[in-house]
């Protein structure tokens, strides 16, 4: 599993020069990959316990003395593999197949096609990586390198100035968040000297000395580091910023990856978050759940529809982790692995809807929703995946919410919120490209919109559809038991319908305005655009007025103040060494008489009565 | 020459009667293995610069015997470096002879866990430097000369366990280096010669005082470490010599804001002598911070951990933010290579055993690191023939292996996976949060806008649109990718088998022990007086 995508990635970089030769490796790869994955599901299916391997990567005894869990430093490659393993594993490499299978067609144009798909291949060589790890190290390493390989896919045009500008924001932000997971870890390692899972949560309450404000710090660490991978609200510009400038596939797979790694290590890192106190969880679940209702509505507002569509995924992201989380805030929890079941359905759906999105984009010449229409018509199939991308993003919820919260609790009022707000932006999307007329523009003939190439068009269908089976499985207590090898209670068929029916009211009430005011729900939609967009360019202003453009300055005033004052010093001894070789060759007199009147002047000065 | 050379080898070393499970290992041993590393090139230095040269004739035989010269030392102290036990605490290939009585100072040579590894750094970069060296032109008998002489100096000052030795090693190094510059370096060569004589004869000052601090504290009879270092001063003195030993570091390695030589320098110097100076020469400040001030101060140290963790952190993040804005690039690498020295600067900062030995591996890695990234980019603008990184764009499709060193040398300055610089910087910062977290956060957040600088750099230079403004480039030649393919070499080994490869199915390392076992020799014995901050 670990090994098959190294491979393909190594192959691709050092032998395969053509694109097709670069794209069937990358596939290869991936289906290696998902056959070994199944592999290992079917071997773990008769097992309650994983399968684990492990080697020593690096081991030094750097000390004799204290605390014997420091005495010794260790990074081992710890591989685990249990059910929840191998499903998130196989939904990744599901996601990964069919963008590779939609950009073998769809992206003939895209410059250094063998780079590109060395590149896929290496982030799934992390991502299998991350989600095998237990020793905490190791796991970074893994997350690194895939975050590595995510950005140089993100900022893939290297000639497009714009790529470049906006793959910075893809590089900065994400490696920032990355930072504030290895702060946490280190934190964590330097109160208790462990870095396996296994061996540091036992231990988190019993090492002498522990206290609670250290593992809340290292809990936020934690947090904030898989959140900003995850693309939560407001860690979420590094995949909006590139969804216009980036490769399409390279978008689809961040935007479908990424979630499924991040919640999956989330709920592995959970039982060091319970260790913190009760507070620290509901503030990480109240983050989560405004920052689902956030993102729900920014994507309402956005009139870019593979923003729109990154942004409604982002909310699904968000709120399937509040119910993780909160499922860990009660003992006796059973449901907390209903918001994987939740993310888990929605990635392929989220790498359908970038793939169909940017179809249209592309076959329509416009990003801005405004101009664009008709696409039941004129692109029936993406516009179908559209539609299938909405149903899915809201039906998915269906089941994490009825297992895992009360709906007349205030969370769950939030929650709820959160999807009706989600399926309502998903299926604006849709109805906003589909419907209404498309308009003649400057060098725009609609007549000559067609879609995709028929052999790309299969792809995006075959992962919604794969969506819809998970969300359906979502609803099956066998399949979380399956996930987790816990217990799980049934919903009632009322809890069930209850929350459909929020998810289909959501995807009913975009109708109503974009169905019937089209022009005028885009015009308020870019009007109420205009609120977030000002605050966030006043936070730059000031970001860069009191923070960044100090700092610049400051040292661009050292780098010419460093010089100027080296040469100043030279100057000097340069003068104090004429002046010295001057009085060599004067006589002693010149120099005793320069010398008392020197002294003459300085006593003269400091004595009292002088100056004052 | 060579056969002589061979003889007097030969005569010098014995087989060793002890086995050892390292295949290669017990090949020969020596009591004189330090000594031949030091003396063996400045004696063919010497050779070289009595050799007569009419009109440069024997240039490219000057070249060898540089070259073969510096792949004997290596071959030596690999050797040595594979026979080195690292489960025994002291000094290994020791040798003390009396030198000045009157004063109390000894030839005294001996390496431990941490020495070893900056000898072969010394070693490696010793070979990289001749590589680097192989299109000067112009008196070639004086340039390889004074880099022989300069190497001699570097590594003479690593292998002293002589404070008197240490400093005239130290302070030696100095005048090859400048004259180096001076000779044969670029259209600024003046100013990056003086002003690498100002800083390092500042520090050389400063280490010569606090060596005189320590003598006159201990006693006046003894220059020895193994005397003075061990010997109790108060807390007060303590300070003061910590204080003009970080200030010796600071303008060696460089931390800010004693850095002002490195742009000059790495930018004018020739690229044979911006390895020696980026590498091995500079990463002495650091070392004998980690030797006197560390190992044998530790209430000076203690209380001086603050100071150093904020110039690592002010170090990184101006380094970082001083590259971003640079629109040359030979600046730019030259500031980007303060990076590594910043993470350094914070394993000592912080006092643990285990960012202890994460600084010492970021001797040899961040070294490494800064050399391929100043290099690589000199490099590249003498091939691009210009360093304006406004009219440099789109090389990589030119110049696809230099474009492959320089994305390298970027991951190696920002320690990712896979490169020596990420197992220093991790076992850096996860040492360093016990005791220092403000500074070790601050020295992330550096990082970060470093991967920044890097992005853009390597973004506009290399795969922007090609400029056709631009002069004609050409990609490297087949030296310089050996020499900075050595370097990424070097980065990439240690990063992947940071324990040594092992033969399959055992425990049998496969001719090369493992950087991070044989550098922990004695790490638990300096770190000792800080284990008590382990403590919880």
């Amino acid at each position: 599993m670990v090994m098959a995508p190294l491979a393909a990635f190594v192959i691709a970089i050092s032998s395969v020069r053509t694109r097709r030769g670069s794209v069937n490796t990358a596939m290869l790869g991936a289906l290696v990959t998902l056959a070994a994955t199944l592999l290992v599901g079917w071997g773990l299916a008769k097992r309650t316990t994983g399968f684990s391997a492990s080697y020593v990567y690096l081991t030094a005894n750097v000390g004799l003395s204290g605390p014997t869990v420091f005495q010794n430093f260790e990074i081992d490659i710890v591989l685990h593999a249990d059910h929840l393993t191998v499903v998130a594993l196989a939904v990744i490499e599901l996601c990964v197949i069919g963008v590779l299978g939609w950009h073998r067609i769809a992206g003939r144009n895209e410059p250094g096609p063998a780079r590109f798909q060395a590149l896929i291949s290496a982030l799934l060589f992390g991502c299998v990586g991350a989600l095998l790890s237990t020793d905490l190290a190791e796991l970074f390493m893994f997350w690194a390198l895939a975050g590595g390989a995510t950005y140089l896919m993100l900022a893939h045009r290297w000639g497009d100035e714009a790529a470049a500008r906006s793959g910075r924001i893809a590089l900065a932000l994400p490696f920032l968040t990355d930072l504030f997971l290895l702060c946490g870890i280190a934190v964590l390692y330097s109160r208790y000297g462990q870095q396996n899972l296994s061996l540091l949560v036992p231990a988190l309450h019993t090492t002498a000395g522990w206290t609670v404000r250290q593992i809340v710090v290292a809990s936020v660490l934690l947090f904030v580091g898989v959140a900003g991978r995850m693309a939560l609200w407001p860690v979420h510009s590094w995949l909006t910023g590139t969804a216009t400038t980036a490769p399409p596939a390279a978008s689809a797979i961040a935007a479908a990856v990424w979630p499924v790694v991040g919640v999956t290590v989330m709920y592995r890192l959970l039982p060091i978050f319970v260790s913190s106190n009760a507070d620290t969880m509901r503030w990480l679940v109240i983050a989560c759940g405004i920052s689902g209702v956030l993102a729900g509505l920014y994507s309402l507002v956005s009139m870019e529809p593979r923003k729109a569509l990154i942004l409604a995924g982002a909310g699904v992201t968000a709120v399937g982790t509040a119910i993780t989380i909160h499922g860990f805030q009660y003992r006796g929890f059973t449901f907390a692995v209903a918001g994987l079941a939740w993310v888990y359905a929605a990635a392929p759906a989220r790498a359908a809807g970038a793939l169909a999105a940017s179809n249209i984009v592309n076959a329509m010449r416009t990003e801005e929703m405004r101009e664009m229409g008709d696409a039941w018509m004129r692109m029936r199939s993406s516009a179908a995946v559209l539609l299938g991308v909405a149903i899915a993003l809201a039906v998915s919820a269906v089941g994490a919410l009825a297992i895992g919260v009360d709906s007349r609790s205030r969370f769950g009022i939030t929650l709820g919120e959160a999807v009706f707000v989600i399926a309502l932006a998903a299926m604006r999307v849709f109805l906003v490209t589909s419907s209404g007329p498309l308009r003649r523009r400057r060098a725009f003939d609609p007549d000559r919109v067609r879609d995709a190439p028929r052999q790309s068009l299969g792809w995006p269908y075959w992962l919604v559809l794969g969506s819809l089976v998970l969300s359906a499985a979502s609803l099956v207590p066998a399949w979380l038991t399956f996930l987790d090898n816990g217990k799980h209670a049934t919903a009632t068929a009322a809890t069930y319908a209850l929350w459909l029916a929020i998810a289909v009211v959501g995807l009913a009430a975009a109708a109503l305005p974009v169905g019937r005011y089209k022009d005028g729900s885009l015009r308020a939609s870019s009007w109420l655009a205009l609120l977030p967009d000002r605050l966030e360019s006043a936070g730059q202003n000031v970001l860069g007025r009191y923070v960044v453009n100090p700092a610049v300055r400051i040292v661009e005033g050292t780098e010419r103040l460093v010089p100027a004052a080296d040469t100043a010093v030279g100057r000097i001894s340069h003068l104090s060494g004429r002046y010295t070789v001057a009085a060599l060759h004067a006589g002693d007199v010149g120099v005793l008489v320069v010398m008392a009147v020197l002294l003459s002047l300085l006593v003269a000065l400091l004595s009292p009565g002088v100056l004052r | 020459m060579t056969a002589a050379m061979l003889y007097a080898f030969a005569a010098l070393t014995r087989p060793s009667p002890a086995p050892s499970t390292v295949p290669g290992a017990n090949i020969f041993t020596s009591a004189f293995i330090l000594s031949i590393g030091i003396w063996a090139p400045v004696l063919m230095a010497f050779v070289i610069g009595v050799l007569p040269n009419p009109r440069g004739r024997y240039d490219t035989l000057i070249k060898q015997i540089a070259f073969f010269t510096n792949l004997i030392v290596l071959f030596i102290l690999f050797v040595a470096y594979n026979q080195f036990q690292n489960f025994l605490p002291t000094l290994q290939y020791e040798e003390n002879r009396q030198w000045l009585p009157a004063i109390g100072a000894a030839y005294h040579l001996g390496v431990d866990g941490p020495g070893i590894l900056m000898l072969m750094l010394s070693a490696l970069v010793g070979i990289i430097s001749v590589l680097a060296s192989t299109g000067i032109r112009t008196r070639v008998r004086s340039y390889f000369a004074l880099l022989l002489l300069a190497q001699s100096c570097v590594t003479g000052a690593i292998a002293a366990h002589d404070l008197f030795v240490l400093v005239l090693f130290w302070s030696a190094a100095t005048v090859p280096l400048a004259l180096l510059i001076l000779g044969w370096g670029g259209p600024r060569r003046d100013a990056a010669a003086w002003r690498l004589v100002g800083y390092w004869g500042a520090g050389t000052v400063a280490l010569v005082l606090a060596v005189a601090g320590i003598y006159v504290a201990t006693g006046g009879t003894s220059f020895d470490m193994e005397v003075v270092l061990k010997a109790p001063l108060g807390a007060r003195a303590e300070v003061i010599i910590g204080l003009a030993l970080v200030i010796a570091a600071a303008t060696r390695l460089p931390l800010f804001p004693l850095h002002g030589w490195v742009r000059d320098v790495y930018s004018d110097a020739p690229i044979g002598v911006v390895v020696v100076v980026a590498s091995s020469a500079s990463r002495l400040g650091a070392y004998v911070l980690l030797r006197v001030l560390v190992a044998g101060e530790p209430d000076g140290a203690k209380l001086l951990a603050p100071l150093i963790a904020g110039l690592a952190a002010i170090t990184v993040v101006y380094a970082a933010i001083a590259a971003l804005r640079s629109s040359d690039i030979r600046h730019a690498a030259a500031n980007l290579a303060l990076v590594p020295c910043g993470v350094t600067a914070l394993g000592l900062a912080a006092l643990t055993p285990l960012s202890i030995a994460g600084s010492v591996l970021s001797l040899f890695a961040g070294g490494m690191a800064s050399a391929l990234v100043v290099s690589v980019f000199a490099t590249l603008s003498d091939r691009a023939q210009t360093r304006n990184a406004m009219v440099l764009t789109g090389l990589a499709a030119r110049m696809p292996k230099l474009a492959w060193l320089t994305v390298l040398a970027g991951l190696g300055v920002l320690g990712v996976p896979l490169m020596a610089s990420f197992t220093a910087n991790e076992m850096t910062f996860f040492g360093a949060f016990r005791t220092q977290p403000v500074g070790a956060f601050a020295v992330a957040a550096g990082l970060a806008l470093t991967a920044i600088a890097v992005a853009v750099l390597i973004q506009r230079v290399l795969f922007g649109p090609p400029n056709p403004d631009a002069p004609a480039v050409s990609d490297s030649s087949l030296s310089e990718t050996w020499f900075l393919g050595l370097m990424a070499g070097a980065l990439l080994w240690v990063g992947i088998v940071p324990g040594g490869p092992k033969i399959p199915g055992t425990d049998t390392p496969l001719f090369d022990p493992g950087v991070v076992n044989q550098m922990v020799a004695n790490i638990p014995e300096i770190a000792s007086p800080y284990s008590g901050t382990a403590t919880p």
